[in-house]
């Protein structure tokens, strides 16, 4: 930063007596990313296209998605819903109003006996329906196929929960405190498994994929499915594989083996 | 005597005025705005009146727009601007008498930001050393800062 702090000139905070537009071109020289600009007291322009763009509009496409192996998923095994819990703030305890971004499900068929327990979360759809449904735009696909629920824009209807045909949408109806920095989550919104955005962006594998492989159970493969070579779309192309309820066409990136 | 009459009255304007300045005091506390160590990402008078503004279009780039690379995040006002009690635990920044609160009580607007997102850091370690070294990688140039020194809590 010190290279920053040696550019000359100076800018007095009411833009005194510069042309606006001299000042603008100023303020872009030097700070590169400055965003607000003072002309006069109380009139203030933002540079909205001085933000710094991060990591939008990858060069490649990107679509997040999961493989979960119901064959190698422990029946009674919980340490991925653990692990979501404890990486975004939830409850342990099963209230009747307590958030489930990821359940344990175990099917079972009565004829046969065979019965599998295996993870279920958002599938960040494709074609999402709480996308769909969605009256403010608060839920939304972000261009990598996670899906989020922009809770400054929830307004707190619930459609949402109430689309979704995976169950995969909570409602927060109590005041939360001690929530952690990187998943904020307050009362009157719509919540959701966020796929763990802020790791994956920081480059590791959401909470639960880690706490699986931690355990040793290694029933989740984490990934971009558009890349050919990533270990997820090599399974995926190895293995025979479905998706939860294929058939209502939602297009899920969470894909399951051995169900 | 008029002239006696004359001082008497300015006397009393200057006592009532005086006494209405107090009230007015004693209404609305002035916010105490603790000084954070180091220099913000923006001068004092350009957080005072466009904080809200930044925050508002910085939440835009990081939520929807995938932008996560950001100078300006919240997390990092918390991680500079929290307090701690004597015994060393972070006090919220909307407590109180705290950064954020004085100033929102004084001028009359309510605070929800920490209604969702946490209004202390997650790391113990963290805070008042950690705020500024973070800051101190993603501040602003120092000709852009109107006047030196006037980092983020000098009084209003
Ligand atoms: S699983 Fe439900 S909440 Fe998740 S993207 Fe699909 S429809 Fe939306
Ligand atoms: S609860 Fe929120 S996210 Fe869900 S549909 Fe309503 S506004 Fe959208």
């Amino acid at each position: 930063m010190s290279d920053r702090s040696q550019t000359t000139g100076s800018l007095d905070e009411e833009g005194g007596g510069q042309e606006p537009d001299a000042l603008r071109r100023k303020l872009l020289k030097l700070a590169g990313a400055a965003v607000a600009l003072t002309l006069a007291p109380g009139v203030t322009v933002l540079a909205r296209d001085l933000v710094v763009k991060g990591s939008g509009g990858h060069k490649t496409p990107v679509r997040y998605g999961l493989l979960i192996d119901a064959n190698a998923c422990k029946s009674g095994c919980e340490s991925c819903v653990r692990a979501c819990q404890d990486y975004n703030g939830l409850s342990h305890d099963p209230g009747p109003d307590n958030a489930q971004w990821i359940r344990k499900v175990t099917i079972v068929n009565p004829k046969t006996g065979f019965s599998r327990s295996f993870p279920v979360m958002c599938q960040h759809c494709e074609n999402a329906a709480c996308v769909d449904v969605c009256p403010t735009g608060a839920s939304f696909r972000r261009p990598d196929g996670i899906v989020l629920v922009d809770k400054h824009r929830c307004i707190g209807c619930r459609y949402c929960l109430m689309a979704c045909p995976y169950k995969a949408r909570s409602f927060v109806a109590r005041n939360v405190s001690d929530q952690k920095p990187w998943a904020p989550r307050g009362k009157g919104t719509a919540e959701g498994c966020t796929m763990c955005v802020e790791r994956v962006e920081a480059g590791k594998p959401p909470a639960c994929v880690a706490a699986c492989n931690r355990a040793g159970h290694k029933a989740m493969v984490f990934g971009n499915l558009h890349d050919p070579k990533s270990a997820i779309a090599l399974r995926l192309s190895e293995v025979a594989t479905t998706t939860i309820r294929a058939d209502l066409g939602l297009g899920p990136s969470v894909h399951y083996r051995g169900i | 005597m008029r002239i006696r009459a004359g001082l008497w009255a300015v006397l009393a304007v200057a006592v009532a005025l005086s006494g209405v300045w107090a009230a007015h005091r004693g209404r609305v506390a002035l916010p105490v705005v603790a000084r954070a160590p180091g220099h913000c990402v923006l001068n004092t008078a350009q957080m005072r009146r466009t904080h809200m503004m930044l925050l508002r279009t910085v939440r835009e780039d990081i939520v929807r727009r995938d932008a996560r690379d950001t100078r300006f995040r919240l997390t990092h006002c918390v991680a500079c601007h929290v307090q701690r009690t004597a015994s060393g635990r972070f006090i919220p920044v909307n407590a109180p008498g705290q950064f954020c609160a004085s100033c929102h009580a004084y001028v009359g607007v309510r605070l929800d930001c920490f209604d969702c997102h946490a209004a202390v850091p997650h790391h113990a370690g963290a805070g008042q050393a950690a705020g500024s070294a973070l800051v101190a990688a993603f501040r602003m140039p120092r000709a852009l800062r109107a006047s030196k020194g006037a980092g983020p809590g000098g009084g209003p």
